[in-house]
């Protein structure tokens, strides 16, 4: 069938002066899960809000299951699930029913869409919530919610967009655990967060964008490479002269170091003991220390070597 | 699809404790604030007679109609007026030193009220003038028919003291009689009721327009959740505006019952007629606030203050906040009676009352069709325009 779930060329969102996203393009392929990775306004909402014709866009062309995606494309809409950034539920009704609810705009059979929506409620794991209403549950649990509500009616693909800003950590590994079933039942998936580690736990591929701009795309191991290091060891220390910072500069195969005042972060770009190394140079200048521990780069180190700044701030 | 959001829209709206206690409650326990205030008022101070002037001239002398029927309503023992006759320099003075509620003077055959304030007397006192206005033009029609008639039968010669003695006689048999006037009868207080169900009708504005905001994607994310899905906004409309009405209707019955039964307001034979202005009253509330969902640009919480807001002049301006408005608005300003729904549902209801003739009321309740569907009509134009919900 379709290997291009969602192709996306030339998009452009003008808001007055501002180009919110520009000149985008790039294509989803099916059952896998897409990764669009940026800071806050970098474009991500306007480009999901502009694929879904929620948007009227400046230019660009948008096809989704091989056909051209419009407000009335209804039999385009049938197969997309979409969770918003914000909550989007009705207050006035219980979980069960508003997860019942916006499933019932997809399926009208009533037994169906019964088991539909306990699989949707099992799948986020708010079983014990079913009579609760909205302002009764937690931040991470409405989230859990709000995810329910988008995907009950098992689509084929799925929109997500942030959907863990705000989380705690065990509402935050559930809805990446339950996407991640969901990647396996066949949905193929396009994910938007400005957390680096949900991507590169999550994504299969992952795409890089600052100022509506596409500044890099390609597996997490692929980009990494981008960032022109191999390891970064940190070190934790109280004191360290700049004569002692000026030799870690100059250990083999170091390209750069810093530090803060507690911790020393040298850069290597290859090399196989450096961990060692490291722990040599310490001992034989008496410098005490309290950890060491070695890193690979990560998704900040590659989007602070292509833009000068880091993702997060 | 209109099933299911036709139920699930019901479920919202009973459930939101603000719409409740608006659209349900609110307009209940004003009867029964009202029926407290007013019984009061009827059980333990007698009516007295309102202080009245008169400017006596040429004009309101040649007006018999007038002054006839004043006369007649300044004696006896449950006498509605205590009238001066005076000259207009002195009614003007009286009014300023507080003798009198306000004064009448005639121009041409057009009756001229002066009052300063709106109290509950002031307000007896413009009905009445109201009434003998109305029953003049009846009069007028009565005579003219009289004259025709007479002309026809190659009379030419009348006595036009007898002819009006005559045309009173036809108008006593008749079914179109001119109304007694006791206090009894030009309750006030029926004023105020039918001020509140207007009141009422209106508010169901709030519930069509919080399930309105609830489909639109550029108010609220639920209407965003909606317009990805493949639900035609169409169907989810008409669900949620069937929901309204319901909840309305229920509204309306629970406000009828207490009225009747516990408020023990006597709306008289005129009862189906007073469940059609209520239906085509709520409809044009249903209307408005699809129309202030739909056109105001703004947060759901802009949208509430501007329905209220305008629902809350148009009964200022129907004078439900005191009778003067109303008078000024008919005198200078007659067009908004035109363009206000809660004038159009208080106009029904008091010519439902005061009129025997049901041509007036049949006019209201056809403007009130008009402006709902003229609502309707924008708020659709409105929903063409945002073929893409620009959020
Ligand atoms: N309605 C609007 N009018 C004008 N500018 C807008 C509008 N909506 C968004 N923008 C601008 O467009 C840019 C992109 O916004 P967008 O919401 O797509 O960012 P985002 O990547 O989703 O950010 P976040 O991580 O904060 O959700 C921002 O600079 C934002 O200020
Ligand atoms: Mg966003």
């Amino acid at each position: 069938m379709y290997d291009k779930v969602i192709e996306v060329k030339g998009l452009t969102k003008e808001y007055k002066e501002l180009k919110a996203v520009d000149d985008l393009s790039f294509d989803v392929y099916e059952k896998e899960i897409l990764g669009l990775l940026g800071p806050n306004g970098s474009g991500k909402s306007t480009t999901i809000n502009s694929i879904l014709s929620l948007l009227k866009y400046s230019s660009g062309t948008i096809n989704i299951f091989g056909k051209e995606m419009k407000p009335d494309a209804y039999d385009i809409k049938r197969d997309i699930g979409v969770i918003f950034q914000e909550v989007a539920v009705f207050q006035e009704l219980t979980v069960y029913d508003n997860i019942d609810y916006f499933c019932g705009l997809y399926i009208s059979d009533k037994n169906r869409r019964k088991q539909y929506v306990e699989d949707a409620i099992e799948l986020v794991s708010i079983g014990n919530y079913k009579k609760f209403y909205p302002k009764q549950l937690s931040g991470g649990l409405l989230r859990r919610l709000n995810i329910a509500c988008g995907i009950a009616h098992k689509p084929k693909l799925i929109f997500l967009d942030e959907p863990t800003v705000a989380v705690d950590p065990q509402s935050r590994n559930n809805i990446l655990e339950g996407i991640r079933k969901l990647r396996d039942n066949g949905a193929t998936i396009l994910y938007t967060t400005h957390y680096m580690e949900e991507v590169e736990q999550l994504c299969d591929r992952i795409i890089i964008i600052d100022k509506g701009k596409i500044i890099a795309s390609g597996t997490s191991d692929s980009l990494k490479k981008l960032a022109k290091i191999e390891e970064k060891i940190t070190v934790e220390i109280h004191r360290l002269s700049e004569e002692f910072l000026e030799k870690a500069k100059k250990l083999e195969h170091a390209t750069d170091a810093f530090y803060d005042g507690k911790m020393l972060i040298v850069s290597y770009n290859g090399g196989k003991n450096n961990i060692a190394n490291m722990i040599d140079f310490l001992r034989q200048n008496n410098l005490s220390y309290l950890k060491v521990y070695s890193e690979r780069p990560s998704l900040n180190d590659v989007f602070l070597e292509l833009t000068g700044k880091e993702l997060r701030d | 699809m209109f099933i299911h959001n036709f139920k699930y829209s019901l479920k919202v709206l009973l459930k939101n404790k603000q719409l409740v206690f608006w659209t349900l409650a609110f307009p209940i326990i004003m009867a029964v604030l009202f029926n407290m205030a007013f019984s009061d008022i009827e059980n333990n101070e007698k009516f007295d007679a309102v202080h009245i002037a008169v400017v006596d001239d040429e004009d309101f002398r040649n007006n018999k109609m007038f002054s006839e029927t004043l006369k007649s309503l300044s004696d006896g023992e449950d006498k509605v007026f205590e009238i001066n006759y005076v000259d207009e320099e002195k009614a003007k003075k009286m009014l300023e030193d507080s003798e009198i509620k306000g004064y009448l003077k005639i121009v041409g055959s057009e009756p001229e009220i002066t009052i300063n304030s709106n109290g509950v007397e002031e307000t007896i006192f413009c009905h009445v003038i109201d009434e003998i206005k109305s029953d003049s033009s009846i009069v007028q029609d009565l005579g003219m028919k009289y004259v025709m008639q007479k002309i026809r039968s190659g009379e030419y010669q009348m006595d036009f003291n007898q002819a009006f003695t005559e045309i009173a006689d036809e108008m006593m048999d008749s079914d179109v009689s001119v109304k007694d006037n006791s206090p009894d009868n030009i309750s006030f207080v029926m004023i105020e009721y039918y001020s509140l169900i207007a009141m009422a009708c209106m508010y169901s504005g709030l519930l069509s327009m919080t399930l309105m905001n609830y489909r639109l994607a550029n108010i609220s994310a639920v209407g965003k959740r909606s317009a990805v899905s493949p639900a035609k906004k169409g169907g989810m409309i008409m669900g949620s505006l069937a929901a309204s009405f319901l909840v309305q209707i229920i509204g309306l019955v629970m406000l009828y019952l207490i009225m009747i039964f516990y408020v023990k307001v006597d709306f008289g034979n005129n009862m189906p007629m007073i469940i059609l202005l209520s239906f085509v009253g709520s409809l044009a509330g249903l209307s408005l606030g699809v129309a202030v969902s739909v056109l105001i640009k703004a947060g759901e919480n802009a949208k509430l203050t501007a329905l209220i807001g305008v629902v809350m002049a148009g009964c200022f301006f129907a004078g439900m906040m005191g009778i003067m408005m109303k008078n000024i608005i008919d005198k200078n300003a007659p067009i908004v009676n035109y363009i206000n729904p809660v004038a159009m549902i208080t106009d029904g209801f008091y010519t439902l009352y005061y009129y025997n003739g049901l041509d007036r009321f049949y006019i209201d309740v056809i403007s009130l069709l008009i402006f709902s569907a003229v609502m309707i009509l924008i708020s659709l134009r409105g929903l063409r325009r945002q073929r893409y919900d620009s959020i």
